[in-house]
This record gives C-alpha cells, sequence and structure tokens, in this order.
C-alpha cells in the first residue's frame, strides 16, 4: 500500500532535503517570535514586563541577603523613623522595624504564594473545564455538581476557620489551602469554551485519525484556548496577589512574625498611620498598584499575540 | 460480498425537557436506513439539509453512536467501539469534512495535520513521515511549501485538498466525504472533485459521496441513494435517478439543479415550480401520518422506491407476477 503512494507522485528520498529547506524558507514564525513583535509595538507593555521580571527577581535575591529574624524584631531606637535616611530608607514603623526590608522580604512571600496559587488553582481549574467540557454527559454533570458545591460554600469564612483550627502551618500550606477555593472560575471559564470547541470538526478529524482522547484535550484543544488559559491565568495571578493580601491585612493570611504586603498594608488599619506616619503602608499599597496594572498590560498583549486579528507587531521582523 | 453494509441504522437524538430533565421526545435524525458500498465504487447519499446525511456518515465512521442497527465491516459489526479498535477500522475508513476551515486544527502546522493518521496508525521514522506528507502534499497538487504554514493562509480550496491529503494519508479502504464541495466555489469544486477522481483511480478507494446537490453527484457516482427525514426514498443507479426518478422529492431535488444554459433557463423555472406544485399536493399521500416516508419497494433489480401504500401495491403484483424470471 506504500508502493502506492509512491506510484502517485513523483517525489522520493533524495528531494526531502531540499523540499524541506524550501518549505522552511516559508515558515510562519514561531509564537515566541510573534509575542516579541507584540511587546516591541506597545511600549507601555513592554515597561510592564521589564518592571515585573526586573521587581520579582529583586525581591527574591535581595530578600535573600536580609537576617528575617533579625528584622522583625522590635528596635525601640528606631520607633517611627522618618523614610529617606541612610539606615531607614523608607522609614520604620512602630516597632522600629525597617520598611524597606519588611516590604522586600514582604513582596517575596507575597508573590510567591500569588504564584504558588495561581499555578496550582490554573492548573487544576484548567484540566478540570477541559475534562469536564470535552466529555460531557454524564460526566460533565457529575463534575458540574462538584464546581456547584464548592461554589456555595462561603469561600472566605471556610478559610479563616480552617486556618484558625490548623496549628501550624507556614506559607506552602497556607497556599494550598487557598488553591483548593480558587479553581471554580478558571474552570467555568475552560469548560464553556471546551463544550464549543469539542463541536468542531478538527476534533471529529482527529478521532478518526485514532488520537486519544487524552491527546485530543491537551493537544488539540487546549492550544486552541490557549489565549483565554493566558488571559486568565494572568487575571487570576493579579487577583491572587490580592488574595494572600487581602487576608493578610484581616489578619487570618500569614502567621505572625512572616511579613507580606498583607500585614505592611494593615499599618493602615491604625488612623494615626494614615495621616501621621505615611511611609508605613503607602509603599506597599503603591506596589500592589503598579504590580496589578502591570500585569494586566502583559496579559493584554499576550492576548493579542494569540489572535491573529488583533495583532499589532510586524510578524515579519 | 459488499465492502461495507449499513443496515437499519437509526441514530435518535433524545430531547430532554421539563422539571426532571427526562427524556420528552426523540429527534429521528437517521431512522431505518439501509445501503451497501462496493469496493471501489462511489456511493452518493444525496438530501436536502437536516436529511440526516452527516447524522449517517458520523455513524458509520463511529463518531456518533447508533441507536440501533448495524454497520459491518469485514464481518463484525463497527457500531461497536471495541470491534472498532480490534480492526484499526479508522485506518480503513476516514472522512472529509463539509466545512475545510473547521476541520484543520487552526494551531497545527500542514504537516502535523497530515501526519497525524500516521503516527496513529503507521509508525514511521521522521524522514519517512515528512516523505510521506510531502508526498501527499503532491497527489493533491500542493508544493512543499506548504509543510509548515497555518490552514488559515490556505484558500478553501487548498484547505479540502489538504482535508483530502489527510483522508488518504493510511490508505484507507472507503472515505466518507460530506459535502466535501459545498462550501467551494464552482470553479473550485470541479478541480477538488478532480483530485478526488484521481485519488480513487490510484488508490481503488471507495467514496461515500453525501451532497445535497444532485448536479455534482451525477459525475462523481455510480449507485446513488436519496435521503429525507431521516429515511432514504429512493435507491438506484444513476441511469435510474436521473432518468426515471420516482418519488416526488426526488423529482424536487432534479428540478432543484441549477441550470446553466441561460437560453432554457425560463423553462426550467417553469419547470421547477410545476413540480414544486405537484409536490405541495402530493407530499401528503407521499408520507405517512407522522410525515416519515414509506418502506422501500423494488421497482426494478437495481431500482427502489418508498412509494405511498397503494402504488406500492401495484408494484408489489407486477413484481409477483415477473418474480418468475427476476
Ligand atoms: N447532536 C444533535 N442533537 C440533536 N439533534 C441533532 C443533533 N445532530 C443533528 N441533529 C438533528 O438531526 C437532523 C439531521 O441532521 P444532519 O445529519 O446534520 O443533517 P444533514 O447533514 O443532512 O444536513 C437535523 O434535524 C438536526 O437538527
Ligand atoms: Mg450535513
Amino acid at each position: 500500500m506504500k508502493r502506492d503512494i509512491e506510484d502517485a507522485t513523483s517525489i522520493s528520498a533524495e528531494d526531502l532535503g531540499k523540499l524541506t529547506k524550501e518549505a522552511a524558507a516559508e515558515a510562519t514564525p514561531s509564537r515566541a517570535r510573534i509575542m516579541w513583535g507584540e511587546f516591541k509595538a506597545d511600549k507601555p507593555a513592554m515597561v510592564s514586563l521589564f518592571v515585573l521580571i526586573f521587581f520579582i527577581l529583586f525581591v527574591i535575591i535581595a530578600s535573600l541577603f536580609i537576617n528575617t529574624p533579625k528584622m522583625i524584631q522590635t528596635n525601640l531606637m528606631g520607633y517611627y523613623a522618618k523614610p529617606f535616611t541612610p539606615e531607614y530608607w523608607l522609614g520604620a514603623d512602630s516597632g522600629g522595624r525597617s520598611i524597606a526590608k519588611e516590604l522586600i522580604v514582604g513582596s517575596r512571600n507575597s508573590i510567591s504564594i500569588a504564584i504558588g496559587l495561581t499555578i496550582i488553582s490554573s492548573t487544576f481549574g484548567i484540566c478540570w473545564g477541559l475534562v469536564s467540557g470535552y466529555f460531557g454527559g454524564m460526566v460533565d454533570l457529575a463534575m458540574q455538581r462538584v464546581y456547584d458545591f464548592m461554589m456555595i460554600i462561603p469561600m472566605l469564612m471556610t478559610i479563616i476557620v480552617i486556618v484558625t483550627i490548623i496549628p501550624h502551618y507556614n506559607a506552602i500550606t497556607l497556599t494550598l489551602i487557598l488553591s483548593i477555593f480558587y479553581w471554580m472560575g478558571t474552570s467555568r471559564l475552560i469548560r464553556s469554551r471546551t463544550l464549543a470547541e469539542s463541536q468542531k470538526d478538527y476534533v471529529a478529524a482527529s478521532k478518526t485519525s485514532g488520537t486519544s482522547n487524552l491527546k485530543i484535550i491537551f493537544r488539540e484543544i487546549m492550544p486552541n484556548i490557549s489565549s483565554l488559559i493566558i488571559v486568565d491565568t494572568t487575571l487570576s495571578f493579579a487577583e491572587n496577589i490580592g488574595v494572600e493580601t487581602g487576608l493578610s491585612f484581616l489578619g487570618f493570611g500569614l502567621p505572625m512574625g512572616t511579613p507580606s504586603l498583607g500585614t505592611l498594608i494593615a499599618n493602615a488599619n491604625d488612623p494615626e498611620n494614615i495621616t501621621g506616619y505615611w511611609w508605613t503602608w503607602l509603599p506597599a499599597a503603591l506596589e500592589i498598584i503598579i504590580l496589578c496594572l502591570s500585569i494586566s498590560y502583559v496579559g493584554q498583549v499576550m492576548r493579542r499575540a494569540t489572535n491573529a486579528a488583533q495583532r499589532r507587531g510586524n510578524e515579519k521582523n | 460480498m459488499s465492502l461495507i453494509e449499513i443496515k437499519d441504522l437509526k441514530v435518535h437524538y433524545p430531547i430532554r425537557g421539563g422539571f426532571w430533565n427526562r427524556v420528552v421526545d426523540n429527534v429521528k435524525a437517521v431512522d431505518g436506513v439501509t445501503f451497501n458500498i462496493e469496493a471501489g465504487e462511489t456511493y452518493g447519499l444525496v438530501g436536502e439539509s437536516g436529511s440526516g446525511k452527516s447524522t449517517t456518515a458520523k455513524a458509520i465512521i463511529g463518531l456518533e453512536k447508533a441507536t440501533s442497527g448495524s454497520v459491518m465491516y469485514k464481518g463484525k459489526d463497527v457500531t461497536k467501539g471495541e470491534n472498532r479498535r480490534k480492526l484499526d477500522y479508522n485506518h480503513d475508513v476516514q472522512m472529509i469534512f463539509q466545512d475545510s476551515l473547521s476541520s484543520l486544527n487552526p494551531r497545527k502546522r500542514i504537516e502535523d495535520v497530515i501526519a497525524e493518521p500516521l503516527r496513529n496508525f503507521e509508525h514511521l521514522d521522521k524522514e519517512q513521515e515528512k516523505l510521506r506528507v510531502l508526498q501527499l502534499l503532491d497527489i493533491v497538487g500542493l508544493d512543499a511549501d506548504a509543510l509548515y504554514k497555518y490552514p488559515h493562509q490556505f484558500s478553501g480550496g487548498q484547505r479540502q485538498r489538504i482535508g483530502v491529503a489527510r483522508a488518504v494519508a493510511t490508505h484507507p479502504k472507503l472515505i466518507i466525504a460530506d459535502e466535501p464541495v459545498s462550501a467551494l466555489d464552482l470553479s473550485v469544486q470541479a478541480q477538488v472533485l478532480n483530485f478526488m477522481k484521481k485519488i480513487q483511480r490510484q488508490f481503488g478507494i471507495s467514496y461515500l459521496f453525501i451532497s445535497h446537490d444532485l448536479g455534482v453527484v451525477r459525475h462523481m457516482c455510480k449507485n446513488i441513494a436519496i435521503m429525507t427525514r431521516g429515511r432514504i426514498v429512493e435507491v438506484g443507479t444513476r441511469d435510474d435517478i436521473y432518468n426515471n426518478p420516482m418519488h416526488i422529492y426526488t423529482k424536487r431535488l432534479l428540478a432543484a439543479i441549477p441550470e446553466t444554459n441561460v437560453n432554457h433557463r425560463d423553462e426550467h423555472r417553469k419547470h421547477r415550480l410545476e413540480i414544486e406544485k405537484i409536490y405541495q399536493e402530493q407530499q401528503s399521500t407521499y408520507y405517512d401520518k407522522d410525515g416519515m416516508a414509506f418502506p422501500l419497494v423494488k421497482v426494478s433489480p437495481t431500482h427502489s422506491v418508498a412509494l405511498p401504500p397503494h402504488l406500492a401495491k401495484e408494484f408489489e403484483q407486477q413484481s409477483e407476477n415477473e418474480g418468475v424470471n427476476v
């Protein structure tokens, strides 16, 4: 049977190299290159990208040089020290702790938790939505009931209760606990797109080409909803920074003695701090705003890059 | 023995509704379809949109679960999943889809699109696989530079040829072509059909050729089945259908073939309106009280028609009289 196909064409093994080269010359640019072109075409997004990368690297590396136990000790000499002095760049709080150092370590904690939470909850939500939407029928029905159940649980209250009950927990366990409650939005979104995508003929063609369900889900359908996944993941990342900070702000996030952006902003709970000692809370608040804005800019560019019709970058270069 | 035998195939979709989401009714998309496809022939399945052609195709290839009936291939009923796996059924039976854009994954390069069935059914090494893809592209008249492009970079006709290349990749015995040219311009239609015919001659492939247009089917098929409302109303050779149509639905489809000769346009239009009038008048007699077609009656050795009971009786008596020499 292989013979038949060879007989029907004049192309033989000798031509392979030459034709492959011809094809490579005409090849469409890779996705990474398209994305880079898109960033180059959008200056604010480019700046945002660098701010994000630089900032995340900075807090991770800088926090390695900070002795956290020593940092969180009370130091009476520094009681509400003014900012912009050689010893206290951003001043100090009521315990005389350096805000600059707390900000670095706190950012690292908050960002790490947000990244961990985003990776775990998005991965789970995406898989849940893909499987539910692809198989449909009874599988979908059962999986959606689990979804409904998770949705009706009062989330914040449950998290607070769990955190209060568990005697010892740290950043990792907190991330895992939060992950249980933050996959539903993603899963619903992915499911609805997967339902529509599964009806398309290319999925039928893959089935009749003998491709397994698992491969169809992750290698055929998932790339087609990648723009949705990218946008949703970046937005969840921005949102997840808020989740941990919000909890810490309320006093139910990271345990005592672990600084985070939330505990820093919590300084604003004290009216005296709001008016008199602005440096105790303002830098952290500004940082969150800048981070979230940057992330959403980057997310927008990624969405454009994955959607040919919206591109601004020139594909040719 | 036929290549594939479809026997009393039914596909009913449940309609759910009411408070408990129970099955309240069925859509009888396919309701008792029987026909055989011989090796190397092109079998035409024709009917208006919504008559159940695609559902029939999907049930035959295993994309849709059959409610009842059987599809026999190599002596096994391939409506059952385990039989399909045992026979490597989709190595032998492939499909070409109507919407060429939707049937090619927009995220995959043409090389990966065409190689997909090869990767699953024939384990070639990288070089051999690429060579085969290039040969397949050549067979459907596309250049090697298509290899690393994406589907949206091609025209409709080119995309459909890529679909054809993918379908013949594993050298199947049967290709189900579900309205392969309906979405294409008239000029491009002929081109794609010619490639399909060329491939059939070279590889001896059978086609189940689905169309809503009897004009297209005329050039492709030796045997034709006319389908409406989930049932076949007339089966016969090309000659039976075009020169001796007996069911009013077939007559109406024939009248709907566009007339290309400008001089006869008016005449043709008058003829079509006449047929339409007869169709409206006789519609009630040609379908039963539920609007379904009647069982098929043999009117000649090759020709069967779903005639209404009073006409059917005549033919039965006739064939009984002639029965001795048939
Ligand atoms: N998944 C489905 N659920 C319910 N009804 C369907 C489904 N698929 C098709 N149908 C119905 O079955 C009938 C036949 O459809 P189809 O086979 O696509 O017709 P054709 O290909 O001849 O245009 C139509 O009335 C359609 O509405
Ligand atoms: Mg159809």
